[in-house]
């Protein structure tokens, strides 16, 4: 069970249950359930201004009866107390078009963030490994994930061959993932002005990972595992819900907002090495990750965990270190007076940050076949405050607030 | 006519990563992982020193040990990071179904 707390933002509860059945001879069985429930509220991608500043998003259209020709608003409280009923004005004689709105004003020099936002993802997993030889095996896997607003289906094939006395093993695989994103209100026009009327239909998009990885016992302590990556994505890479705002190039105050625009297609690759050396009792576990792709993401990812073993129970310090360099369409804001960019995003997820995570994490081995474990982390995510380029009023707003989050997960492990 | 020298993005300043701070940290832990290594016990190539006898593989066997040690805690922090980073995979496979927010 995992418990994910943002300062201000999203909070998640997710549950997981897995089981892995031994169907003897090597065969493994594995499957696995989560249910997410996440809320809270999450950055629009737009600039803080001077003074309050009003967000529209259409939620859905409603046809009912015919056109008087005349236009109502009424406006409702919804779960998220900001919700809107406008009512749009239609020729005389055709149906009402009624748009279900959701309207966020936010106060003069806050961050915006969309604070109506609530989803309950539940995804699945399944798992099979075959043995071919004493030397091969075959491991094939699937998962769905669902939620209202997206959708995700892949499957994967894994093949691992031992080599000397089972001391080396050579494995590469390949995954393939389908997704499809069919975000509340529609999916807007990329670079168009964000506005309250209902958009297109939904998008999809497709993934192809390559795993080549060779893991080696250097000797009776040290294990060690190098991994290459590679994936190839196309389709609607874009955020639906994310805008980016074009503010007046000497006041910096926001003209209007448009929706963000990512390419249609991403190469990633990521090497991989993991370490796990077995002391007197005590295990160290060091990790170290490079990630680059096509959108000029570079990032580097140190882990460490070192497990300091007790009589039956054990105490694990971890510490996470996550340094990136953005990609080269994102951008705080655009100016008016320059022509838009082809490719644009404000989502800080894009940006250059650092984030630091340190964690703590106790075992209990309850018997012989069983273990409960408590895990607490705190994640820190520090960007460009105050990037130099920033105009106007722009020079007083904080454009990347910190982000800060505790996560705590509780597991019990049992084997029958 | 004139060209528009002028970007059309505002001159951010991008704060670039210390790859000279990440070559050193990794060449440290690349040290450290060599003279364990090398004070390893005995092994089936001498020679490489790389290996373990089977009857030498008891640590290997315990569940400390396993790189998938805990699953389920590697899958909640890959769902995590896939949501607030631009980066995903390396242990796995990338990606895994989110909408993220």
């Amino acid at each position: 069970m995992l418990f994910y707390q943002e300062s201000d933002r999203v909070q998640a509860i997710e549950p997981i249950l897995t089981m892995k059945y031994d169907l003897g001879d090597g065969q493994i069985l594995s499957g696995g359930v989560v249910v997410d429930s996440i809320s809270g509220a999450t950055p629009f991608g737009a600039v803080p201004s001077s003074s309050p500043q009003t967000f529209l998003r259409p939620i859905s259209t409603v046809t009912n009866g015919l056109s008087t020709g005349s236009s109502t608003t009424q406006t409702m409280t919804s779960a998220s107390g900001n919700s809107t009923v406008i009512t749009v004005p239609a020729p005389p004689g055709s149906p009402v078009a009624t748009t279900v709105v959701s309207s966020t004003t936010v106060g003069a020099n806050k961050f915006p963030l969309d604070q109506g936002f609530s989803d309950t993802p539940v995804a699945g997993n399944l798992g099979f490994t075959q043995p071919i030889t004493d030397r091969l095996k075959l491991a094939l896997g699937a998962t769905y994930s669902d939620e209202h607003d997206f959708r995700a289906i892949s499957g994967n094939v894994l093949l691992m061959q031992d080599f000397n006395s089972h001391n080396t093993t050579l494995s590469a695989g390949v995954n393939y993932e389908s997704d499809r994103s069919s975000p509340i209100g529609g999916v807007p026009t990329p670079l168009t002005v964000m506005n309250a009327e209902i958009k297109g239909a939904a998008r999809s998009r497709d993934e192809v990972n390559a795993l080549f990885g060779v893991t080696q016992v250097m000797n009776r302590r040290w294990l060690t595992a190098l991994n290459y990556s590679f994936g190839k994505s196309t389709g609607y890479e874009t955020d639906p819900y994310k805008i980016i705002s074009v503010v007046d190039s000497i006041t910096g105050v926001p003209i209007n907002q448009l929706y963000e625009n990512r390419p249609g297609s991403r190469q990633t690759n990521s090497i991989y090495w993991e370490n796990k050396v077995h002391l007197t009792a005590d295990v160290v576990d060091i990790r170290v990750r490079y990630f680059w792709d096509d959108w000029n993401v570079r990032s580097i990812t140190l882990e460490g965990k070192y497990r300091v073993q007790f009589d039956g129970w054990y105490l694990e310090p971890q510490a996470r270190w996550y340094k990136q360099d953005g990609a080269n369409f994102f951008h705080f804001f655009l100016t008016a007076t320059d022509p838009t960019p082809e490719f644009a995003s404000a989502d800080t997820r894009l940006a250059n940050f650092d984030a630091t995570t340190v964690g703590l994490k106790l075992g209990l081995k309850l018997d012989r076949l069983s273990e409960l474990n408590l895990r607490v982390g705190y994640y820190w995510q520090q960007g460009n405050n105050h990037p130099a380029g920033a105009v106007g009023q722009l020079q007083q707003q904080d454009l990347f607030p910190d982000l800060q989050a505790v996560s705590v997960i509780v597991g019990y492990s049992f084997a029958f | 006519m004139k060209s528009n020298s002028r970007r059309w993005w505002p001159s951010v300043t991008k704060r670039r990563c210390d790859w000279g701070l990440a070559v050193r940290v990794l060449g440290a832990t690349l040290s450290l992982l060599t003279v364990l290594a090398t004070t390893g016990c005995a092994t089936t190539h001498p020679k490489l020193n790389l290996g373990a006898k089977p009857w030498q593989h008891d640590l290997m066997a315990q569940t400390a040990m396993q790189l998938e040690a805990y699953p389920i805690e590697a899958g909640m922090d890959d769902h995590i990071y896939l949501s607030k980073e631009a980066s995903s995979g390396g242990r796995g496979f990338a990606g895994g179904g989110c909408g993220c927010n």
